[in-house]
């Protein structure tokens, strides 16, 4: 399957839930604002099961399941070098301290994109068999 | 004696015009200070130029603009001073806006660069699909940065004085930690609607909105050529609406990443002059996610890991693309001064020609490395090593002076040559355009040469480590830091959830048979016989079962 008329309308679903979740975020504090929000919220998720529901019409693609668990992973080490730099930050005041501690929290993100997630992703690739 | 009175007449010239000097300077010091009457002022108006006069024309332009062009507010009275005073300042807003509006159309024709430069880079049979996607991000960005995008960028960013102060957009969300308050997301500016009905908030969304657009169509190119048109029309809906904006608030909307000057003594806060961070490093970044998600084309990489040339159809395209690019280039840096009449605005020449010569030495460091290494001249990697040079200098060109740009670009075209080897070859990712390389990694250089380069001369007086302030370079890092900790995995996660939902990729057969009819139900060169490239097609065979007869459909 390719592009199709469901596909239209659920995209058009997508777009005026986000106008009405939007408008709920502007009038927050007013008397239609939060009913809004929840309107806007359900139009959302109604769009996107509705495109989930539709998914499987797409035919096979060229990929295969990979192991999610192991792309939640690196998709922890990533998050976790940036929680190292701004610890370091307040761990000390040095200038010098502060410094080696980016690198590190660096160098630990890009472990996660450069090693980790390649790996996950390439670990049942259709390319290999 | 001749001698004697040669010196004579020399010590004598000498002497008067020290006395003249002396006296010219005692003159100025002791002149008194003149002050306009409202008197003069009215003289002056009296003395313009008549309506009779001015219908006879003015060739040599000088009766047009007098004082009979300022507005006067009492008629009864006339001009006076303070309507002199009103209207000098107008003047210099209105300098400003035009400046930073003028520069925003600049940047909006970059879309059309891109477009040419993605879809060149791309086979023929998914030209329109390319097309398509360029063309259509710019409504989508435009359109959720409207809604909710420049709301929590600029919500809280009034003081821009440029622009005559933007005070409406006066709320900017924050949490106190360490006894410091550090800004999050703005919290004003939904539908530019309410105080924000502004004339300088119009032409701050205007320069921003486009910023984020060109953040946006990196994504696509990265993507090309097996990504679905609806995942790709959420996804940058999503980028447009939330994950840009919150980066741009950090470093540009008063948030926590511009105060850690103020709250933590690193130099000037992190220094981000025109987007190498805000808008290459955050599209390059997420294009990197979301492709890693999409996987590789059919036929990209064989089974022992190697990987093979996919040629695109247009390189002519691509070349004027480029150049687009570079002209647009002139509206994205000189333009982030927001304006052209303010201390400290006159450094918009100084900017272009940082950004000019940035981009002349990125073309030669990308030529000359693959010149050397592959005995010919890469047209695509010189195209994108121009376009590395000006990612580069797009932060630092506020901060840098020309020695200092041309070594950024330099080595930001040999990077470009580098790093796109590194993700093809050794992280297994395709990139059809080298997005990645050029936007996110060479995004990422930029951020961190204001750190080393900036000369304390320009916008801001940052002065990085070879100038003396190693702190300024810690500012960058956690920039950095961000980027690639926060920003990469929060588009990671967003763009798996739209792959359980939505699904990101097309189908084997769309994807052999090229994308424009089954995703956008017309040949992009219909004119065109398309003929089976018969390498993809035995991958196709053995491996799908996907025999020629996709293209009879």
């Amino acid at each position: 399957m390719a592009a199709n008329r469901s596909q239209g309308r659920y995209y058009t679903l997508f777009l005026v839930a986000s106008i009405v979740l939007c408008a709920g975020l502007y009038d927050y504090s007013g008397g239609m604002g939060k009913l809004l929000l929840i309107v806007g919220a359900v139009g959302l998720v109604a769009s996107l099961l509705g495109m989930m529901r539709i998914k499987p019409l797409e035919g096979r693609t060229a990929l295969k399941p990979g192991p999610g668990f192991m792309k939640l992973v690196g998709a922890g080490v990533c998050a976790l070098g940036w929680v190292i730099t701004l610890f370091g930050l307040h761990m000390t005041s040095s200038m010098g301290g502060r410094l080696v501690l980016a690198l590190v929290g660096i160098s630990v993100s890009l472990f996660g994109i450069v090693v980790v997630l390649p790996a996950a992703f390439n670990k049942n690739a259709v390319w290999k068999a | 004696m001749r001698k004697i009175v040669r010196s004579s007449s020399i010590c004598l010239c000498i002497l008067t015009m020290a006395l003249a000097m002396g006296a010219s300077a005692w003159a100025q010091a002791s002149a008194p200070a003149v002050s306009l009457t409202t008197k003069e002022l009215a003289a002056a108006a009296a003395q313009a130029p008549t309506t009779a006069d001015l219908a006879q024309g003015d060739p040599s332009g000088t009766k047009t603009g007098t004082a009979t062009n300022i507005p006067v507010s009492n008629p009864k009275v006339g001009l006076t001073l303070a309507d002199t005073a009103n209207q000098v300042g107008q003047n210099q807003i209105a300098i400003n806006f035009v400046w930073t509006l003028v520069t925003g159309f600049l940047v909006m024709f970059m879309q059309a660069g891109f477009a040419m430069v993605e879809s060149g880079l791309c086979r023929v049979k998914n030209s329109n699909h390319t097309y398509m996607m360029n063309f259509v991000v710019y409504g989508c960005g435009l359109f959720a940065y409207w809604l909710l995008g420049f709301a929590i960028q600029m919500g809280g960013a009034a003081g821009v004085a440029n622009l005559g102060g933007l005070q409406p957009l006066a709320v900017e969300h924050a949490i106190s930690l360490f006894g410091k308050s550090w800004g999050l997301f703005g919290g004003t500016g939904y539908f530019l609607s309410g105080h924000t009905y502004d004339v300088g908030v119009m032409v701050i969304f205007l320069f921003e909105m486009v910023f984020m657009d060109t953040a946006l169509t990196i994504v696509t190119g990265a993507c090309a050529e097996r990504w679905k048109f609806l995942a790709f029309a959420v996804s940058s809906f999503i980028m447009g609406a939330v994950t840009y904006p919150l980066y741009g608030n950090w470093a540009w909307g008063g948030g926590w990443l511009a105060q850690l000057g103020s709250n933590l003594h690193l130099g000037a806060g992190y220094a981000d002059f025109a987007g190498s961070g805000v808008v290459h490093a955050v599209g390059g970044i997420t294009a990197l996610a979301v492709s890693m998600i999409v996987g590789p084309r059919i036929g990209k990489f064989n089974s022992d890991g190697t990987s093979n040339s996919i040629i695109g159809h247009d390189i002519s395209a691509v070349m004027v693309g480029c150049f687009i690019l570079a002209f647009g280039w002139f509206g994205f840096n000189p333009g982030s001064t927001l304006g052209a009449s303010a201390a400290g605005n006159l450094r918009i020449g100084t900017i272009a020609v940082d950004t000019m010569l940035a981009g002349c030495t990125g073309t030669f460091g990308a030529l000359l490395y693959m010149w050397m290494k592959n005995g010919k001249v890469d047209a695509s990697m010189s195209g994108n090593g121009l376009l590395a040079g000006l990612v580069a200098i797009t932060a630092p060109s506020g901060f840098v002076n020309t020695v200092g740009a041309c070594i950024i670009g330099l080595i930001a075209g040999v990077l470009v040559c580098l790093s796109c080897s590194f993700v093809e070859n050794f992280m297994k990712v395709d990139d059809p355009v080298g997005a990645v390389s050029v936007h996110g990694t060479c995004g990422l250089w930029g951020v961190l040469s204001v750190g080393l380069f900036a000369d304390g001369t320009g916008m801001g007086s940052v002065r990085g480590l070879f100038y003396g302030d190693p702190s300024q370079l810690v500012a960058q890092l956690v920039g950095i830091s961000t980027l690639i900790g926060f920003i990469f995995t929060f588009s990671f996660l967003v763009n798996l959830a739209i792959d359980v939902f939505v699904g990101q990729r097309v189908s084997v057969e769309s994807e052999i048979g090229g994308l424009d009819l089954p995703e956008m139900g017309q040949l992009g060169y219909p004119e065109f016989v398309y003929r089976p490239e018969p390498e993809f097609m035995q991958h196709a065979e053995a491996k799908y079962g996907v025999t020629s007869s996709v293209f009879a459909s």
